[in-house]
């Protein structure tokens, strides 16, 4: 009887388990199934090759976006990852540096503050002395939100290495930025990719930091101190618009991106694994 | 093997960009926006000059013309006297007003199952916009649609959220026929509104409005028929219900003299037959190209000017099949004396 009850209990919640997980994926689900459903019809050969047509005429397309998506998030990836490397470096290797304490509360805060605040910062910053818009500056806002997740992705992932291996460089009479170098960074390899990408997924969902730095452009444009397009920027524009061919096509931008996203995670996953 | 991989890439790309040629940034009204694209789209095939033009809203795009950093803004309210003498105050420069288009602001609306265009007269547009009338099946409505079955809907008021020069003509009209819409509102690119929903830019208004049944809002002409979204006649001052259209817009603008600054209001017309919600929409720029830091080249303050005179004349034929009017000739002769005016480092760069 007792143990029949512990059984039924055990099984009762099991079920609780379940139900509970499915209802935090349904959502997830559900928007996926959405998104694929009502963009699936988006993509089309046009879509990919054609910049877009004036409001009212069908049959452009989303290129410039594209193309303008891959080069902002990559000169991003770029920067935040070069600058967010070096402060997880400094925090985990040299753990007694002064300026380790100031840097782990700037870090703090600004993985708290609102993305469209890094457009604002790159807009003060970048645009207005460059005189125009320019897929630079989005890249610098894009940037500055990457920088505290690669930071403490880092660290986390180099305070995971035995310290061990640390002297048995230093025993060898390697100077210390030789074996963070050679030794550190190599062995931390896989965490860091796996930081870098899921900043960079992070980071390339946003419209907010892009629309007064990136700016939007209807034409390709490959030049960094011009304007550029990006997909978040045309999702945003596009999906309130009441032009029913930009609202599909914002959808179909919202599946592309869904689906570049879920690749970025996915190789995530897989640098980490190969660890 | 790096290296190569880094170099080869960015060379690439950097010659790509100077070969593109000549660019123009342009921001402003979402108004003109569907006719501007046609514009550009048209002249970057004529020219290869690529005008880049972000419809983010007249207030949007007067603050980007102070914050130098497009060729050009566009607004369809012009810039108060007060706006214009910071201006020159602060860039020692003039600023150039030049109208390339008229338009109409008319209300839409998403009323199913009505499909005569609703008749309305100022004081009841601004009665719905204060609040004051919340349902479509009020009287004073149906006074004014004798023989349309009127549903007991609420009516659901969508305004902008951005700074807009839809806004500014649509409230001046307003405070031009309603004493309360004056006192209590007022004119402007954006105001308080005592009620309603906002959009984001003509787009987001007309975007809500497609949606929401029971909604009422304000959109250029353009968006309401591209869209095929309902809109209403309006009563004008000489007491006749007027459809937006070319003919109606055309004669609300039938100016005989024009200033040289072009800052004209077309609202409350006399006209009998004009359409009492128009207005002219404008292009931005500075008379001194070299002091708006978005100009690096006299190749760019070149390129501007050609453009600027291509939409005066040439691209004026793309106006009508937009809805839009077109110039008339006294906008058109003013346009050409304020053009020549246009300086790049002290020089005239026609």
């Amino acid at each position: 009887m007792n143990l029949r009850r512990r059984y039924l209990r055990d099984r009762l919640m099991m079920v609780g388990l379940a139900l509970g997980t499915l209802l935090v994926l349904l959502p997830l689900l559900f928007i996926l199934a959405h998104v694929f459903i009502e963009g699936i019809g988006a993509l089309n050969w046009n879509f990919f090759t054609k910049p877009p047509k004036p409001p009212g005429e069908s049959g452009g397309g989303m290129l410039p976006a594209i193309v303008g998506t891959f080069y902002i998030d990559l000169m991003a990836l770029a920067m935040g990852g070069l600058l967010g490397l070096g402060g997880g470096v400094l925090m985990a290797e040299y753990p007694d540096h002064p300026i380790n304490r100031p840097l782990r509360l700037v870090a703090n805060v600004l993985g708290g503050v609102p993305a469209i605040l890094m457009g604002l910062f790159a807009f003060v910053v970048v645009v207005e002395p460059l005189g125009g818009f320019s897929a630079f500056s989005g890249a610098v806002a894009l940037a500055v939100l990457m920088i505290p997740i690669i930071m403490r992705s880092t660290e986390e992932v180099l305070k995971l290495l035995p310290w061990e291996l640390r002297e048995a460089g230093l025993a060898l009479g390697l100077p210390r930025w030789r074996v963070t170098l050679s030794l550190i960074l190599p062995a931390a390899k896989g965490g860091i990719i796996t930081g870098l990408l899921l900043a960079l997924a992070r980071a390339a969902g946003e419209a907010a930091p892009l629309l007064f730095t990136a700016f939007g452009n209807q034409f390709l444009s490959f030049d960094p101190l011009g304007p550029m397009d990006s997909l978040p920027l045309k999702i945003y524009v596009y999906a309130i618009s009441p032009y029913e061919d930009w609202v599909k096509q914002a959808w179909g931008a919202a599946l592309l991106l869904a689906l570049l996203l879920m690749l970025t995670n996915f190789l995530a996953r897989r640098a980490m694994r190969k660890r | 093997m790096f290296k190569k991989l880094i170099i080869a890439p960015t060379v690439f790309i950097l010659g790509l960009a100077a070969a593109a040629g000549v660019s123009l940034n342009g921001a402003g009204a979402t108004f003109p926006y569907p006719l501007y694209a046609k514009y550009f789209d048209a002249y970057n095939k004529l020219t290869g000059v690529r005008v880049n033009y972000q419809s983010i809203g007249s207030g949007g795009g007067i603050r980007q013309l102070f914050a130098q950093t497009v060729h050009f803004g566009a607004s369809d309210a012009p810039l108060s006297d007060a706006k214009i003498a910071e201006f020159e105050k602060k860039f020692g420069t003039q600023l150039i007003h030049v109208p390339t288009a008229m338009g109409a602001v008319v209300p839409t609306y998403n009323l199913p199952g009505v499909s005569k265009p609703l008749n309305f007269s100022g004081p009841l547009l601004a009665a719905i916009f204060l609040g004051k009338v919340t349902k479509w099946n009020d009287p004073a409505i149906a006074k004014l649609n004798p023989g349309v079955r009127l549903l007991p809907l609420p009516i659901t008021v969508v305004h902008r959220s951005d700074g807009s020069g839809t806004t500014y003509i649509w409230t001046e009209y307003l405070a031009k026929v309603s004493p309360e819409w004056k006192a209590k509102v007022g004119v402007g690119k954006s105001v308080s509104w005592p009620v309603g929903l906002g959009g984001k830019g003509n787009e987001g208004v007309a975007g809500l409005v497609r949606q929401t049944p029971g909604a009422i809002g304000y959109n250029e002409l353009v968006y309401a028929v591209q869209n095929k979204i309902g809109f209403g006649a309006v009563q004008n001052r000489a007491g006749k219900f007027v459809l937006a259209s070319l003919e109606s817009v055309k004669a609300a603008a039938a100016l005989t003299d024009f200033p040289q600054d072009t800052r004209v209001s077309l609202t409350n017309t006399p006209a009998p037959e004009g359409y009492p919600i128009a207005s002219f929409t404008w292009i931005l720029v500075y008379r001194d190209l070299d002091k708006d830091r978005a100009f690096k080249s006299a190749a760019e303050a070149q390129a501007l000017v050609k453009l600027l005179e291509w939409i005066i004349h040439d691209g004026q034929q793309y106006n009508e099949s937009l809805h839009y009017g077109a110039l008339p000739e006294v906008a058109v002769k003013v346009n050409e004396s304020n053009l020549a005016k246009i300086r790049y480092n002290g020089m005239p760069v026609k």
